[in-house]
């Protein structure tokens, strides 16, 4: 019997390990969330009988506008990475140099040595109504009076794609330093300019990479909470403060279980679009 | 006549990356005509794929100009160039099925719809083919693909073909078959290919006519005939076919005819080039093992009393049978030893020849010729 190529029953056993982990640190508290998110809301915020709706009703009520917010926010993210990082990738990835290469990865990837709390802290005082950039602009006297920067939602968007850009570009890179120029060649060698040989060849066949950014930009950002909170003010309040708050001292564990329900359909949609364009299409090649 | 293809004094420096000024293409020139089957063959390395891609406008020579159909290439893009690339790993979309590559330059050229269609189709029936349109290339086999990669560049009608080594990835036995078959299919369509490979067989069986290459530069343009009875020097009499390379001293010439000293007592006559750089000196003559026959001494030869025959003696080195032929290696006058291939057939007598004993190898006028080096 060779456990390298069995396909019976005991190949099933190598996994055993990981089903157990995912039954009892994911699958669990998952299906309790969703429990919990149709009971009411007891004494000191814990759940107890009867069955309601009530939390989805408020979810889709008046905590729509923060579940729309979040998902904008998100969006808006994940495309002002890519426009960023799909051009830097491609630069980074077809240097010839491979010193030069891996220089820019490792810029690229420098703020992950501190922690993201303190650089998240360091927006606050850029941003700030007497932080760096009005105090910039005042004394060049742009502006007569401070800008209000901190505590909007462009602040939770700054932080956002600061934050996870890194994301976008090192699987865009990763696509772009796998795709092979002779296609470009062929593709002009039919007939194809610059602009349709992107748009038809190269790009499609870095698609995998740029789902990939996207996820992994995207699904972060519409949780986000620690951001939104340093940064976000009420305004930029985003499902994750909002969640986080139910679980705290006099929260709502039901409400704050359904709002976590719904956020992760939404996450769940956009793996669906992930799964359906990226890794079809990689099969199919 | 009228030329679809010229490269006039066509240079290619590569300058980036470690290796600074590699001269890729070393001053070449070529003519080629229309509706011609041009094989660009050499050596890996010596310049052919670098030829090609200038001619397709993937690479800018460095000095000389290229024309197609007597237009300057020099500002024209690829896609503004009337020629179309089979790749050498043919290079077809992996995203897109067989039927969306074929259709893929014709979109380009603005055709689409049913039209572009047909063509599509057409041209894949043209490779017999046309049951794998919805197909993706990776789930072809190698010589599928190739043909698609054929069809995907036909279907474009271009004035001339471009053919990187399109069978180098097939097996022996489909590599027989593609030759054939492309070489029906120029026929067909009518169009000029210029075709690169390694393989002097392919170059021979194929073309019309042969350029080698050697270190970036064309040594030799000519019929295969031309290239295999006329090597104009010992790389090209080496690289196409076997050839024995006999030296000796040329000591006179008339009419054509030079007479070459072996040994002290062995002069043969050979076959002189017009316009051979040398009326004396040092020489080598290379013939084709296959032009030489080979008798035991003392037998009364049926050529004796011909002219233009030479006969030499020598002694056996070696025989070694090898289905086809038996190949013997014979020491003649002047420390020379020369492979004699004679073919292994039933219905003439054959001889029993043992090693060491004496020979006679005689060669005609007309198998000779002579290098200057
Ligand atoms: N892009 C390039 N950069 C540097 N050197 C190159 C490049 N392309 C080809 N060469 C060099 O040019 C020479 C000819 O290459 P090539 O035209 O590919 O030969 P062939 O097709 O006959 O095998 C080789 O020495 C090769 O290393
Ligand atoms: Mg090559």
């Amino acid at each position: 019997m060779n456990w390298f190529k069995s396909q019976d029953g005991r190949g099933f056993l190598l996994a055993l390990p990981a089903i157990f982990w995912l039954g009892v640190f994911f699958i669990l508290p998952l299906f309790t969330i969703v429990v919990i998110s149709f009971m009411s809301r007891g004494a000191g915020g814990v759940a107890e009988l009867p069955y309601t709706l009530a939390h989805y009703d408020r979810t889709f009520g008046v905590f729509s506008v923060i579940l729309i917010r979040s998902i904008r926010i998100a969006s808006i993210t994940t495309i002002v990475c890519l426009f960023i990082g799909y051009p830097l990738a491609f630069f980074i990835s077809t240097r010839k140099n491979r010193n030069f290469q891996n220089l820019c990865l490792f810029f690229i990837i420098l703020p992950f040595w501190t922690n993201f709390l303190v650089r998240t802290y360091a927006w606050r005082i850029l941003l700030g109504d007497a932080g760096t950039i009005n105090a910039i602009l005042l004394s060049w006297g742009w502006i007569e009076e401070p800008l209000r920067l901190l505590n909007t939602e462009f602040a939770v968007l700054v932080g956002l794609i600061y934050g996870f850009f890194p994301f976008m570009v090192l699987p865009i890179y990763a696509s772009i330093e796998r795709f092979d120029f002779k296609f470009v060649d062929a593709a002009h060698d039919l007939g194809a300019n610059d602009w349709t040989t992107f748009w038809r060849v190269v790009f499609p066949m870095t698609l995998p990479g740029v789902l990939a950014g996207s996820a992994l930009v995207f699904i972060p950002s519409v949780g986000a909470f620690i951001t939104p909170d340093l940064l976000g003010g009420t305004r930029g309040l985003m499902i994750g403060n909002l969640i986080s708050r139910q679980f705290g001292g006099s929260g709502n564990m039901p409400l704050g279980s359904a709002l976590s329900v719904v956020m992760m359909a939404v996450v769940l949609l956009t793996l669906l679009v992930y799964v359906r364009f990226g890794i079809n299409r990689e099969g199919d090649d | 006549m009228a030329y679809d293809i010229r490269l006039k004094n066509v240079v290619k420096v590569f300058s980036s990356g470690k290796h600074k000024g590699v001269v890729a293409v070393d001053n070449v020139s070529l003519d080629i005509e229309d509706g011609e089957f041009f094989a660009l063959l050499g050596p890996s390395g010596c310049g052919k794929t670098t030829t090609l891609r200038m001619i397709a406008g993937f690479e800018q020579p460095t000095e000389g100009s290229i024309l197609i159909r007597d237009e300057p290439m020099e500002h024209v893009p690829p896609f503004h160039r009337p020629v179309n690339t089979v790749f050498q790993d043919y290079a077809l979309f992996p995203h897109m099925t067989v039927l969306q590559n074929i259709m893929f330059g014709l979109k380009m050229e603005g055709l689409s719809g049913d039209a572009a269609k047909q063509r599509a189709y057409e041209a894949l029936e043209l490779v017999r083919l046309p049951e794998v349109a919805n197909r993706r290339p990776s789930q072809m086999s190698g010589g599928q693909q190739q043909r698609v990669a054929l069809a995907r560049a036909l279907v474009k009608r271009p004035a001339v073909l471009l053919l990187d080594e399109p069978l180098g990835a097939l097996d022996l036995k489909l590599r027989k078959q593609m030759q054939y078959e492309l070489k029906s299919m120029q026929q067909q369509v009518g169009i000029t290919f210029i075709y690169v490979t390694h393989d002097q067989e392919e170059a021979m069986t194929m073309a019309d006519r042969i350029a080698v290459m050697s270190e970036g530069r064309v040594l030799q343009v000519g019929s295969p005939r031309d290239i295999y009875e006329q090597p104009q020097s010992r790389f090209v009499a080496d690289f196409i076919g076997e050839t024995n390379f006999i030296s000796g001293t040329l000591e006179s010439h008339d009419n054509g005819v030079g007479h070459v000293r072996l040994a002290q007592d062995t002069v043969v006559d050979v076959q002189m080039p017009k316009n051979f750089s040398l009326s004396s000196g040092a020489v080598t003559i290379p013939i084709r093992p296959e032009r030489i026959g080979l008798l035991p001494n003392g037998n009364d030869s049926p050529f004796h009393n011909m002219e233009d025959i030479t006969i030499l003696t020598g002694h056996l080195l070696d025989s070694q049978y090898i289905g086809t032929d038996t190949r013997y290696t014979v020491k003649i006058p002047g420390d020379n030893e020369i492979v004699v291939r004679i073919q292994n057939v039933d219905y003439l007598e054959t001889v029993d020849f043992e090693i060491g004993q004496e020979v006679q190898v005689f060669w005609s006028l007309k198998s000779t010729h002579v290098l200057d080096h």
